[in-house]
């Protein structure tokens, strides 16, 4: 149990995907403007990386691994999250058709989102993690997503007002803003 | 009955599945044609961490991950990989023994602690404390052992010596017991 | 031949996909810790854009718009894996330094958004142009960020095993936060907003 709580403050806030992992950074900087969407992109986001880390870690355990096919692992990801993602929105669009309006419509872009590849690739090949701590891993490197996501929009959203200079306004000022997150959780260093 | 139509519903189904199989076996091809590349790159790696450890090693064994190191069929140490819980991550030491109590050295195969501070762990000046020690004096000199810290990096110096001396005890223990 | 020179040169500025489209921004942040990591990722990209744009224009008539995308993914997940392969037996340390951002050119938005933008309507030559100039916006990108952050982070400057100099006073202290994570937020940061000040680049 203490290992599992590890690695999951570990992938959130230690190892964070936006701030020190570099991955999901598109939608970071293009979505993040209002924090509605952005909570929306990010509950998306983990969703998708939860269950994809479940069934690649089953495909690659109980597949590639014993037919000797690991050389196929990147082809196999990426067509398990297509199809995976394509699935979904199926499912959420016939179901629920205000929970489709809600996140349904990030959806599409989450398939070339690299924190969902980003995720499936370490758990399975860079820290070779069980079947648990892989869904946990997804789940806490999902909420510490969605948590940078909101935090940047919120910070956005004020940041339209500002009298930032000319040459710094809009993706500059972003980027900066990033560099400060970032400086913050490195603070999460030496937690665990 | 196949009409035309049916047809072009299925042709991209078709399709993909044609790409696919080209893909896998053009990959497999590739595998085949790397595949013993790459494990000779790994042996080499480590063949070239272990003589840098051992300049005398003429040839190594490698057993419950314990590699036992031999200079013309003598036996003159062993090797195992200790791994250390640093500020960043991981860190995978490489440790030499000359026999049951004394380390040959140490070096530091990979880690992801900060540049500059933390990172310094794969300097010299850190890793050449421990040729020589005895396995119990492998502990920070505020502790009691004969080891200096990196100045502003105590977690991960501290991650280093712990992982050393447990693991080489640890080892020890296993060695005396397949003998 | 004209129009060849015409979609390589679009690459280096007009359309520099790292400054300008704010593509691929992941693979930037992540390996321009140094020179060495940004060549060898611009070599990684480089051979999969351009087989991936030669490959979509080649086919470019032949495929129905329904699987389209599919399609791409697996040509392009195909290359990065040969890619992989060719890293691993080959540059093995380049391959270790890079990680799992090798594997992650799959999803890198460049590629798959210039096999779609631009090889899936263009004939062959052009895609072949358009992949060369892309890569190298790309490469001046990564090299420009990487130079800054590997000279002032470690205080001294070296690319493959050759050393050029080491900084006066940056050698014993260098700026350590420009090769951590949040170092690399700045760097961009400010050079974005360079550009903008000297014109180069426009405003928002």
């Amino acid at each position: 149990m203490t290992e599992l709580i590890a690695i999951f403050i570990s992938m959130a806030l230690i190892n964070n995907f936006i701030l020190v992992r570099f991955l999901g950074l598109c939608p970071f900087f293009g979505v993040s403007k209002q924090l509605g969407s952005a909570v929306s992109m990010g509950v998306a986001v983990t969703f998708v990386m939860s269950i994809a880390s479940l069934a690649t870690w089953l495909i690659y355990n109980y597949i590639l691994i014993p037919f000797d096919l690991k050389y196929m692992y990147i082809v196999i990801f990426i067509l398990v999250i297509a199809t995976l993602v394509q699935i979904i929105e199926l499912f959420i669009k016939k179901t629920n058709a205000a929970l489709y309006f809600a996140f349904g419509i990030y959806l599409p872009l989450i398939t070339t989102n690299c924190a969902v590849l980003g995720i499936t690739l370490i758990v399975n090949t860079v820290e070779v993690y069980s079947l648990w701590q892989s869904v946990v891993a997804a789940l806490g490197a999902g909420l510490g997503f969605t948590l940078v996501l909101a935090m940047m929009s919120g910070i956005r959203e004020k940041l339209e007002l500002a009298n930032a200079p000319k040459a710094m306004k809009g993706l500059p000022i972003a980027f900066i803003i990033a560099t400060l997150l970032g400086l913050a959780f490195s603070g999460f260093g030496g937690m665990i | 009955m196949l009409d035309k139509n049916a047809l072009k519903k299925a042709f991209p189904v078709i399709l993909l599945t044609i790409v696919v199989a080209i893909s896998v076996n053009l990959l497999s091809f590739a595998d085949r044609l790397t595949r013993p590349q790459i494990e000779a790159q790994q042996q080499l790696k480590i063949q070239n961490l272990l003589t840098g450890m051992f300049p005398d090693m003429s040839r190594y064994d490698f057993k419950n991950d314990i590699y036992t190191i031999y200079s013309d069929g003598a036996k003159i140490g062993y090797a195992f990989i200790a791994v250390g819980k640093g500020y960043g991550g991981d860190i995978d030491i490489l440790v030499g023994l000359e026999d049951d109590t004394t380390i040959k050295g140490i070096s530091i195969v990979s880690h992801s602690e900060t540049p500059g501070l933390g990172s310094r762990i794969t300097e010299s000046f850190f890793t050449n404390q421990f040729a020589g020690l005895s396995i119990d004096e492998v502990a920070l000199k505020r502790d009691g052992g004969e080891v200096d810290a990196i100045t502003g990096s105590t977690i991960s110096s501290r991650a280093v010596i712990n992982a050393v001396r447990e693991t080489a005890m640890e080892k020890v223990k296993q060695l005396d017991g397949s003998e | 031949m004209g129009n060849f020179m015409k979609e390589f040169a679009k690459g280096l500025i007009i359309t520099n996909p790292v400054f300008v489209l704010a593509l691929g921004l992941c693979p930037t942040l992540a390996v321009t810790t140094s020179i060495n990591n940004a060549l060898g990722m611009t070599l990684a990209v480089l051979i999969v854009l351009l087989g991936a744009n030669t490959i979509v224009a080649a086919i470019r008539n032949f495929v129905p718009s329904i699987t389209r995308i599919p399609i791409f993914i697996v040509v392009i997940a195909s290359l990065v894996t040969m890619v992989d392969l060719l890293f691993a037996a080959n540059f093995p340390d380049l391959h270790e330094a890079l990680g799992i951002f090798l594997p992650l050119v799959v999803v890198n938005c460049i590629i798959l958004g210039r096999a779609e933008a631009f090889a899936s309507k263009n004939p062959i030559l052009h895609s072949v142009a358009d992949a060369l100039g892309i890569t190298v916006g790309f490469m001046l990108a990564l090299l420009m960020i990487s130079s800054i952050r590997q000279t002032l982070g470690t205080g001294s400057l070296s690319v493959f095993g050759f050393h050029f100099f080491t900084l006066p006073i940056l050698g014993k202290q260098p700026i350590a936060i420009l090769v951590l994570p949040a170092g690399a937020f700045l760097v961009i940061g400010l050079l974005l907003a360079l550009f903008r000040r000297t014109g180069v680049m426009k405003s928002d």
